[in-house]
């Protein structure tokens, strides 16, 4: 692997491949134990034996953590903290900082609590305290992997300034590739530790033709790969929008059929939830969160709310799931009202609640202990929980990991077992949040095979996502959730296709061209036969 | 902010070091009133409304107690007022009282000021000069404990809705909680391990750390700070001669009143004033200043038009 000096490389494969590894060996520091061969060069020098300073200034790594990354406990004295270590003066210290916080627009919130700032906010500021040091290359090892979409793009958009401003080298490694793909110069596909593909991305999206990995291209690049067409890939939208133009103007107007369920469907014993003119806020001085907010999810369908951040819709799940209570309104689960569940039988055969951050729900050493702990609240006899416990997690796909201490899985792993863990009390509703965050496309594969599942058993799912490609392939219905309450219900194909920004890529590409396409998949059958 | 915080924090720290020491070791009625009225004036200038009804409601009933406390245990003294049980209830005994409270309630008074103008930079940027490590560590640490705390609130979260506290017992809840700090603190642990890799990769194991912060000495600060100096030379070179002995067993002795302790307890008495004094003209200046702000509008809109 070359990397130019100036040149933005993305490295992607799926999870546990190897990428990880690969970077922490480029950074000296913290590079792993084991037994190593081959050799890593800066500058035609090896890494091993570059003065300590220039390995720790010149070549600077952002992990995927944005809160551990986080040294000090105020904003200015973490942007400081690598120039104090590398003995610089007050007053250059001074400066640097000043003008890497007036760059990145940290002035706002220079003199806060780290403690204070947004997921985003921190991961710019981890990204803005290792610019300071001046860096040559950026090693980012899944940067964006815990932000939500906002967050992910403004970072990614703040990287590929960096690189056209200063000609920064930046590699990196990444899930998301919808965004970064056109931006980058070259591409590596990595599969078992070896990178299988490389150049530039065109070639490489080419090349990953009828392979795994083709799953986690941009959608107009599938597009064109499951379409046989004879001509370049494209990468962004636009491209993708000429593509279809130029290749299939006879098949324009089409539509996919759109099946409307709702209204016959909705008699009264078939609803698994439903809120009624919710009313909620945090403090008695604070200002409503939820505000008249209704909502009614039908017995055995997958319901998804999208919205932006800090719109409530996490606070949402909280009331349903009743660990906040509203001040007004009135919540049926099951036609029974939440109160009338005394001393948590809401939580045992009723209802389950997955939160944002899968980790919280772990409390033992390894997951095959807080599986059986589950159990135990149960109160099922010791004799039968091994046979519980196996037969979840060949229906989850856990099996491998049932001995690993819950932190030492990806992302994508621990959310899996979470979701197992969560299945043994034997919930009829789920309440999931953000159930794809830090996920790769093999992993949503999965998730969506599982979701679609427990559908199939008769299990209603509610979930609350940033993920709008997600949404669109798993639901039955979505929802968007603005100033405190839904506004808008529909089937995704009617849902996204009203939308020209909430969409997914699949709905931008083929606006104009098709009626009510919002997937992948839906296109390529429009445009073929 | 306070216009007093602003001062360099190595002033403020003499500062505070000076008051709290005198307030506490010079036995002189007219020093601890002093003291008091200066740490009151500005201990109110710092609070809100309802923060200063707390503090009246906390710290009156607590100088009554100790000033009562001191005449119902302690029978010394030559005049008794009356007898309670048998005892002499004495007047030099409920003045010792009345002192005491006024001693401990200037102190507790400097000290809550001090914790508000004090900010945890400051001392850092304190302790920095001295010690940089322990100061990172002092940095971490205050980072750290919010950190928990709002870990602990999810994960608890998390686990009530999986029915982890599901017997309504306390001893059952409580055990929950344990074991919901306990994972929580494991997770954190593992959280440093990322940590470490951060401060490593930039390059905390390199040589000659220096400690930077955004403090600097200026002109201002030289100058209150000899004024400082000054005060205290004036009020020591007062009390060395021991013109400020006081006592109160078994005769309440006289107060000194000639020149010596007359200068000693001014210059005090501005030392105890000085941060609200200052707070009042910085006040009156900043009002001017923004009146020039509104006055400059007015004009530029006029020429506008």
């Amino acid at each position: 692997m070359n990397i130019k000096s100036g040149s933005f490389n993305l490295v992607f494969g799926e999870s546990g491949c190897g990428k990880s590894t690969l970077f922490r060996l480029c950074k000296r520091e913290i590079s792993p134990n084991g037994k190593r061969s081959g050799n890593i060069l800066y500058k035609g020098t090896d890494i091993s034996i570059l003065e300590p300073k220039i390995s720790a200034c010149k070549i600077g790594f952002v992990g995927q953590k944005p809160d551990e990354q986080i040294v000090t406990d105020k904003v200015w004295h973490e942007l400081a903290f690598g120039l104090e270590n590398s003995g610089l003066k007050n007053t250059e210290i001074k400066s640097r900082v000043a003008e890497m916080s007036s760059y990145f627009g940290i002035n706002e919130w220079y003199h806060k609590n780290t403690d204070e700032l947004s997921g985003g906010q921190k991961q710019i500021l981890n990204l803005a305290s290792v610019m300071v040091m001046q860096p040559d290359i950026l090693i980012l090892d899944e940067p964006t992997s815990q932000l939500d979409p906002i967050a992910a793009s403004n970072f990614i958009e703040a990287l590929k300034k960096l690189n056209y401003d200063f000609g920064l080298t930046i590699l990196i490694a990444e899930h998301r590739l919808e965004e970064i793909f056109p931006v980058a110069d070259n591409a590596f596909a990595m599969e078992n530790g070896r990178i299988i593909f490389s150049g530039n991305p065109k070639n490489v999206c080419e090349k990953l033709k009828g392979n795994n990995l083709e799953m986690s291209l941009p959608t107009p690049s599938r597009v064109w790969s499951s379409l046989e067409v004879n001509c370049e890939c494209p990468l962004t939208v636009r491209d993708g929008r000429n593509f279809l133009r130029e290749n299939f103007p006879d098949k324009f107007g089409r539509e996919i059929s759109v099946k409307n369920e709702h209204g016959s469907s909705e008699s009264k014993n078939n609803t698994a939830i439903e809120a009624d003119g919710i009313f909620f806020r945090y403090g008695k001085k604070l200002p409503d969160i939820l505000e008249n907010m209704s909502l009614t999810v039908n017995k055995g369908e997958i319901f998804s709310i999208l919205g932006g951040n800090g719109c409530g819709k996490t606070t949402t799940l909280n009331i349903l799931s009743g660990i906040d209570i509203p001040y007004k309104g009135c919540i049926k689960i099951l036609g029974k009202k939440i109160n009338s569940y005394k001393n948590n039988s809401l939580y045992r055969n009723t209802l389950a609640y997955l939160p944002q951050n899968p980790m919280s729900v772990f409390i033992k050493t390894s997951v095959r202990e807080d599986l059986a702990d589950i159990l135990n609240v149960l109160d099922i006899p010791k004799n039968e929980q091994s046979y519980h416990i196996t037969d979840i997690s060949q229906k989850v796909g856990i099996s491998d990991f049932l001995g690993r201490h819950p932190y030492d899985l990806s992302g994508g792993e621990i959310q899996k077992c979470a979701i197992a863990k969560i299945l043994l009390t034997n919930p009829q509703i789920m309440l999931l949040d953000e159930p794809t965050k830090g996920m790769d496309a093999f992993y949503k594969n999965t998730l969506l095979t599982i979701m679609k599942a427990l559908k199939n058993e008769g299990k209603t799912i509610l979930m609350v996502t940033h993920d709008i490609e997600f949404a669109a392939e798993a639901s039955d219905r979505c929802a968007l959730f603005f100033d405190g309450g839904i506004v808008s219900y529909g089937v995704p194909n009617e849902f996204f296709s009203g939308n020209s920004f909430y969409t997914t890529s699949a709905g931008r590409m083929s606006r104009d061209f098709f009626k009510n396409a919002v997937l992948c998949s839906e296109i390529v059958r429009l445009c073929g036969g | 902010m306070k216009a007093f915080a602003k001062i360099h924090p190595f002033v403020l720290m003499i500062y505070f070091l000076t008051i709290v020491t005198v307030s506490m070791f010079v036995s002189n009625p007219v020093i601890k009133l002093l003291s008091l009225a200066g740490a009151f004036l500005f201990s109110f200038m710092l609070t809100d409304k309802k923060e200063k009804l707390e503090d009246i409601k906390f710290y009156l009933p607590l100088a009554l107690l100790i000033a009562v406390t001191n005449p119902l245990f302690s029978h010394n003294g030559e005049t008794p007022l009356f007898f309670m049980n048998g005892n002499a209830v004495t007047l030099e005994a409920v003045f010792y009282g009345i002192d005491i409270s006024v001693m401990i309630i200037s102190v507790m008074l400097w000290f809550k000021s001090c914790n508000i103008i004090m900010s945890s930079d400051k001392l850092i940027y304190l302790f920095g000069r001295i010690m940089p490590k322990t100061a990172l560590i002092i940095s971490m640490a205050i980072r750290f404990i919010p950190m928990l705390k709002r870990r602990i609130n999810e994960v608890s979260r998390a686990q009530k809705t999986m029915g982890l506290y599901s017997v309504q017992s306390y001893t059952d809840r409580l055990h929950s909680l344990v074991r919901v700090i306990s994972a929580v603190i494991g997770w954190s642990l593992e959280g440093a391990v990322e940590t470490s890799r951060s401060m490593k990769s930039r390059g905390y194991a390199l040589k000659g750390h220096t400690c930077y912060s955004d403090y600097k000495f200026t002109g201002k600060d030289t100058a209150i700070l000899s004024v400082f100096i000054s005060l205290t030379a004036l009020a020591f070179w007062g009390t060395s001669g021991g013109c400020l002995r006081f006592y109160f067993y078994p005769v309440i002795s006289e107060l000194n009143t000639d020149f010596r302790a007359v200068v000693t307890y001014s210059a005090f008495g501005v030392l105890a004033f000085f941060p609200f004094l200052f707070e009042v003209e910085e006040n009156i200046r900043w009002t001017y200043y923004r009146s020039k702000i509104s006055a400059l509008r007015t004009q530029e809109q006029k020429s506008r038009l």
